[in-house]
This record gives structure tokens, C-alpha cells and sequence, in this order.
């Protein structure tokens, strides 16, 4: 069973930090498919956070196929990170690089290209970048 | 999906005094508000309103969709803890409890609170055993509403944290929308979904935690005059320290000047950045003043 | 509520039943040598109107064997004001002092209710212990009635149904005192002086009237009152009936001074008369009804004010 910590200093979001913590637990083998979650009830009982925060989370990592819900029973793991995570990871990386290419030929110098890339991460996933 | 609490125009005023004044709300269904605020803002004043223990001096209160002086009966769906967690200091623990079943319909009690000895008098109790007596109290009326009032004065850090967990754990059992009046930002950032600053008697801010820290940023960067910013829809504050000129602003899109380092914010800072009583105006459009150049 | 009213006012229950029990061990202590000095006397042979004579002597023997008693239990007047002061006052003034009304006000049980519930056991308390003190009060001054009667203020107060009248209406007043002051001893104050002074404004202003006096003249040497009335005023007359000052009087009784004769026969001489105006004995429980009746409808007319209060006037 997965026993989740809560940075709040951090800068990263809850729920953020819940779904990275799962992540964390699938890549180290600390849970399994098959494993369930702790409920809601027991994260908020044990962390003192907000319920909707956690089911944030676990909805989070149900789109990404690596939990499931099952209807009055519990969040169980559904599938390991490595092969879901690989599989994207190949995707979003060409993905970067055709948008980069297309920045160039726009115009943008280096700076400005890095200075856009920071801007909208902070946007999208509020996090302070250097 | 109705507001659980709503006031309009809401003010009362206490001989001379008015402790809230215009005061307009409408809380969402389900979720935990903060209700932020230095001393004398008006919280307990609020809470007092919709729990019908005081009468409006103007303006009107409506909690689940009901007037608390004319049906009192919506007492029965809202849980309330006063300041400082009020219960009848000679009776026991077991006694209170009883008090709870016999002035409540409705009531389970379920393990309520089993790790109390019984035969404990309320003012033996520890202030943070008291509070949470007292939560339970409110829950056991399985709430629909749930409003506290400095539920964490008094209370030091693991007695605080015990009993949000108490509070989040009743929350994700009966979907209760809650409402804590603190005026330390710090206790209830953790769990809050909304809040609302009040300031003065008013309302300050109100809105959605999330969409509130998205709609802030702190710039950062060179002094200099200034002119509009792209992205930015209003400088809420001003601060230059030597050299340096630090913003903050509402945002009306991604900001992408280069000149600027641009920072979110915490929902603390933000909270006293509109607590305090100077605001600067929005920047006009840039007068033509001549710049000074140098050699 | 049952339980609730209990729990919060049991030790001012306790403290009233305990006060009951000791003031009638007192009287069964104490009734054992008066009725033995009443049976020693033969007083039941002096009783009106077969009084013998040197009766006189003999009843004022017996009250003055017993007087301290007797003035202690005229004491008990004041304790209806124990339920204003200790059971009254502090109910709602006890809850708004510590705030706990923030918590008895927030269930589901609404305001009103809670206080006429509260309100309604303990006034059914206070109605009980007052006609137990009552009762006791009576069969102990039994001897002195019959030999006094209970028409004067010194008996009416303790007997028969003002008691609990006179209870009810303390207590009454002591939870509206203490709804609008919020502190109990201000409460407490408040309620022993308004109820004293409606005590005495009452006794002295409307119980000469429940209903019309009656009137007896009398020759002047005669005293004229009979055992057991309540005599409201005894004036000299002259022959046409008009009231005789003071100044009058002296200079009679200076007259008949220097004349050497007594002055009481020169009174009579002079045709002058006396003119009582008193309740008799007989209306004692009449009066007591309609005094009772003052005394309930103004608990009850109190009840209702605090009740329409305790909900327009909140902390």
C-alpha cells in the first residue's frame, strides 16, 4: 500500500504531487497491477487535504490509463509505467522537435525561443523555471 | 446545483459600528471555502449572520436556500463550531454527546471521537480534544454545511493538524461544503478550493483558489517607467527596493517580455497584497514624458 | 429536553429539594411542643366566638412563647424569590455570559422551543415545591391561624396558592432579566428588586380591593375587630360620621385630662364612634385565587414576551 507525503513548500501542486508519488511507486515496483489505492477517505484522514484534490489525482492517472476506478470498490492499478510512459515519451519528443525547427524558420533566435518555452511551461504547469 | 450560502447586499451594524457592510456572496456547492481576513473583518460576524445568531441590520442571508431567522429549522443540516470551540465545561464528555443526540434529529454518531474517555469533563479537555469534540459534534448531524469560525486559535501545530484531518475526513464522507474563518492564511491554504478575503466589513477578492493563482503574477525585473505590459491587465502593487521594481498583476494572457522575470504567486502573498490598504491605480497609457539620456 | 433540563439545572433542583426537606424537618421538629403548649393551654377553648374569659391573656402568652418561631417562619415569604434569582436568572444569562449559546443555539432543536421546553419542566419544579412549602407552611401555623387567622399579610403571604404563584412568577421574571441583561448577577439583581417591589406594590395597592371592604362602626371603648380579618383601617368618626384628625383627638384626650375623667369614656360621651374597614376571614380563598391569578398571568405574559424576544433578539 502506498503512503503518500505532502510537500507544500514545494511549488508543485497537490494533486501534482500525488500523481508523481503514484508514478514514483509504479516505477520502483512498490505497487503493482492489481494493487488498490488508498481511498480518498484514508489520504484525506492521514494527509488533511482537500478530497476533491485526490480525486483530481486519481482521475488524472485514470486518463492516463494507469489506474482504473471501479465503482464502489476502490482506485486500483491498471497498468506498469514503463511501457505506457515509453511509448508517449517517443512521441512527445518528435513532437518537440518538429515545433522547435518551426520556430527557427519563423524567425526566433535562441533566446527568444527559450524565453517562450519558459513563459508557457509556467503557464501551463506552474512551475518556476531557471 | 444551488448555492448552500448566499447574501445579498448583506450588512450589520452594531450600535455605531458597522461589522459588515454590502456584503455579497454566493458560495459553490461542495467546496471548502476559506474565509480569510484580519481581526475584526467581519468572519465571525458572517457566520453569525447565517447560523441566524445574529439578525441583519440590511441586505438579506439565505443558507441552503433558507432564511436561518425565519426557518430555523435548517439548523438541523449545518454544522456550526463557534470561536473557541464552546461546549458546557461541567458536563463529560459523554454528557455532551448526549446533549448533541438529545437537541439534534438526525444524528449518528458512529465512533465518534472513540479515543475521549468518556468520563473526561469538558474543561479538562485539552484545547485541541475540545475542538475536535466539538467538530464531531457538527458532523454527527451528518451537515450539509459546515461553517467554523478560528477553528485553529488556541490550537498548536499537531493539535491543528489533527483536527483538519478530522474535518477532511468527515468532508470526504458526507460532501459537506465547509467554510473556515481564519486569519491566518497559512492554516487553511492546505484544503481550500475557494475563498473569500474580507477586509474592513467587505468582500476584498473572492473567487476559486486555482483560477485565482492563475490569474496573478509577480514581475520582476529593472526600475523603470512604466507603460502598458503585454499580458498584464492591472498592476495590483508596486514595490522598487535600489534598483530593482517588483509587480503585481492580473494577468489577461501569457506575459512574454523578456525584460521582465515573471513568478507566480502564493496564495498567502496574494491574499495580503489585497488585505493592505493602498492599492495603486491601473497605469494610464503611456503620456509622452521625454526620457533622460545620458551623455 | 427532559433530560437536557435536567442535566443543566439539577444542582439548583437538588439545592430546592434539599432546602424543602430541611425546612420540614424543621417544622416537624418544631410542631411537637406547640401543639403540646396549645393542648396544655386549652387553647381550642379560646377560640371566637366561645371565648372565655382571660383568654386574652392566655393566646397573647402562648404567641409570645412561640414568637421567634413564628417570625421566622414569616421568612418564608421571601423564598418564592429563590426561583427567580437561582434557576431563573442563570438560564439564558449563564448561556449568553459563556457563550454556550453559540452551541445550544445551533442544533436542531429551534430557540424557542428549547427555552419553552426548559422553561415549561422547571416552571412545573417550581409550581411543586412552592405548594409543598405552601402545605407545610399551613398544617404548621395550623394552631396560630385558628387563633390569629391568616387574612393579614403575615399569614396570606406563606399559605394557599400564592406560593406557587408568587414562585412562578420570580422565576418567569428571572429568565427575562436574564435574556436582556446577559450577566447573571446583574440578572439575579434586577429580578429581587422587581419582584419585591411588585410584592409590596400589589399587596399595598391592589389587595385592599379584590373585592369591597367591608365596614363596621363600633362604639370607641369597643376594639372591634374580630379574630382573623384583615383590618385595612380603624378611624375615629364623630356623631356625623366625618373622620377625626389627630389634632382632634389629642385635644380631647387633653380635655378629658384636666376634667380627671378617663379619656376613652369621654370619647364615647362625646359620640364619637370608630369605623373599621377590613377583608374578613372568610374571603381568604377567594382572595387568594384572584391574587394567585394576578401572579400567574404575569409569569405567563412575561413567558411569552421572552419567547417573542429570545427569537427578534439574538446575541
Amino acid at each position: 500500500m502506498i503512503e503518500f507525503h505532502l510537500d507544500p513548500r514545494s511549488g508543485v501542486a497537490t494533486y501534482l504531487q500525488i500523481v508523481q508519488q503514484v508514478k514514483e511507486a509504479l516505477r520502483l515496483g512498490t505497487i503493482d497491477v492489481g494493487d488498490q489505492l488508498p481511498t480518498v477517505r484514508e489520504v484525506v484522514a492521514d494527509l488533511a487535504i482537500n478530497p476533491n484534490t485526490v480525486a483530481k489525482a486519481y482521475r488524472d492517472l485514470e486518463r492516463e490509463g494507469l489506474v482504473v476506478a471501479r465503482q464502489g470498490r476502490g482506485t486500483f492499478v491498471a497498468s506498469t509505467l514503463a511501457s505506457s510512459s515509453r511509448r508517449h515519451h517517443e512521441h512527445l519528443r518528435a513532437q518537440l522537435e518538429r515545433w522547435i525547427d518551426e520556430a527557427e524558420s519563423s524567425g526566433l533566435d535562441d533566446e527568444s525561443i527559450r524565453a517562450l518555452i519558459s513563459a508557457t511551461l509556467r503557464e501551463k504547469l506552474g512551475r518556476r523555471v531557471a | 446545483m444551488s448555492s448552500p450560502l448566499v447574501a445579498r447586499a448583506l450588512g450589520k451594524r452594531f450600535r455605531r459600528e458597522w461589522g459588515l457592510r454590502d456584503c455579497t456572496l454566493e458560495l459553490p456547492e461542495g467546496a471548502i471555502v476559506g474565509l480569510a481576513g484580519p481581526n475584526a473583518a467581519g468572519k465571525s460576524t458572517l457566520l453569525a449572520l447565517a447560523t441566524g445568531l445574529l439578525d441583519p441590520t440590511e441586505g438579506s442571508i439565505s443558507v441552503l436556500g433558507r432564511d436561518p431567522l425565519r426557518e430555523p429549522a435548517v439548523l438541523a443540516e449545518i454544522g456550526f463550531v463557534a470561536q473557541g470551540a464552546p461546549l458546557y465545561r461541567g458536563f463529560t464528555v459523554a454528557e455532551t454527546i448526549e446533549f448533541a443526540r438529545r437537541t439534534n434529529t438526525g444524528w449518528d454518531d458512529a465512533g465518534l471521537l472513540a479515543e475521549l474517555d468518556p468520563r473526561t469533563r469538558v474543561g479538562e479537555l485539552s484545547a485541541g480534544d475540545r475542538a475536535r469534540l466539538a467538530l464531531a459534534l457538527a458532523l454527527g448531524k451528518r451537515p450539509r454545511l459546515l461553517l467554523l469560525d478560528e477553528p485553529f486559535a488556541g490550537l498548536d501545530p499537531l493539535a491543528g493538524r489533527e483536527f483538519l484531518q478530522l474535518l477532511m475526513d468527515g468532508v470526504a464522507e458526507t460532501a459537506a461544503t465547509v467554510v473556515i474563518a481564519s486569519h491566518v492564511i497559512a492554516d487553511i491554504e492546505r484544503v481550500c478550493d475557494h475563498i473569500v478575503l474580507l477586509t474592513g466589513g467587505g468582500v476584498r477578492l473572492e473567487g476559486n483558489v486555482e483560477e485565482l493563482l492563475e490569474s496573478h503574477r509577480i514581475l520582476m525585473g529593472p526600475r523603470r517607467p512604466l507603460g502598458t505590459i503585454r499580458g498584464v491587465k492591472e498592476i495590483l502593487r508596486e514595490r522598487h527596493s535600489g534598483r530593482q521594481l517588483t509587480l503585481l498583476v492580473t494577468t489577461s494572457g501569457p506575459i512574454v517580455d523578456p525584460s521582465w522575470t515573471v513568478d507566480n504567486v502564493g496564495l498567502e502573498e496574494l491574499l495580503l497584497a489585497y488585505m493592505a490598504p493602498e492599492r495603486l491605480p491601473t497605469p494610464q497609457p503611456p503620456e509622452k514624458v521625454p526620457l533622460r539620456w545620458h551623455g | 429536553m427532559a433530560w437536557v433540563t435536567w442535566r443543566q439545572h439539577r444542582s439548583q433542583l437538588l439545592g430546592g429539594l434539599a432546602l424543602l426537606v430541611a425546612l420540614a424537618a424543621a417544622a416537624l421538629g418544631t410542631d411537637l411542643p406547640i401543639r403540646a403548649a396549645y393542648h396544655r393551654d386549652a387553647l381550642s377553648g379560646c377560640l371566637p366566638p366561645s371565648a372565655r374569659s382571660g383568654c386574652d391573656i392566655i393566646v397573647k402568652h402562648f404567641q409570645g412563647e412561640f414568637d421567634s418561631w413564628a417570625a421566622a417562619v414569616r421568612g418564608v415569604a421571601a423564598l418564592p424569590a429563590l426561583a427567580g434569582l437561582f434557576v431563573g436568572a442563570p438560564l439564558l444569562a449563564r448561556e449568553l455570559e459563556h457563550g454556550t449559546h453559540r452551541f445550544a443555539w445551533t442544533q436542531s432543536i429551534t430557540r424557542r422551543r428549547w427555552l419553552l421546553s426548559k422553561t415549561s419542566l422547571l416552571a412545573a419544579a417550581t409550581i411543586v415545591a412552592g405548594a409543598v412549602l405552601s402545605l407545610v407552611v399551613m398544617w404548621w401555623r395550623g394552631p396560630f391561624d385558628t387563633l390569629e387567622g391568616r387574612m393579614g399579610p403575615s399569614g396570606f403571604d406563606i399559605e394557599g396558592l400564592v406560593v406557587p404563584a408568587y414562585a412562578l412568577f420570580a422565576l418567569a421574571l428571572g429568565v427575562l432579566a436574564g435574556l436582556l441583561l446577559r450577566r447573571t448577577v446583574a440578572a439575579m439583581t434586577v429580578t429581587l428588586v422587581v419582584f419585591a417591589a411588585t410584592r409590596l406594590a400589589v399587596l399595598e395597592f391592589l389587595r385592599p380591593h379584590y373585592l369591597s371592604p367591608l365596614h363596621r362602626t363600633v362604639i370607641a371603648s369597643d376594639s372591634g375587630r374580630h379574630v382573623g380579618d384583615w383590618v385595612l383601617s380603624d378611624t375615629l368618626v364623630d356623631a356625623g360620621g366625618r373622620q377625626i384628625s389627630t389634632a382632634r383627638e389629642d385635644l380631647a384626650v387633653l380635655h378629658a385630662q384636666h376634667a380627671g375623667i378617663d379619656a376613652q369614656t369621654y370619647i364615647v360621651t362625646l359620640g364619637w364612634k370608630r369605623l373599621i374597614s377590613y377583608q374578613p376571614a372568610g374571603r381568604f380563598w377567594t382572595f387568594q385565587l384572584i391574587e394567585a391569578g394576578i401572579y400567574v398571568g404575569l409569569a405567563v405574559a412575561i413567558v411569552l414576551t421572552t419567547l417573542w424576544f429570545v427569537r427578534r433578539n439574538p446575541t
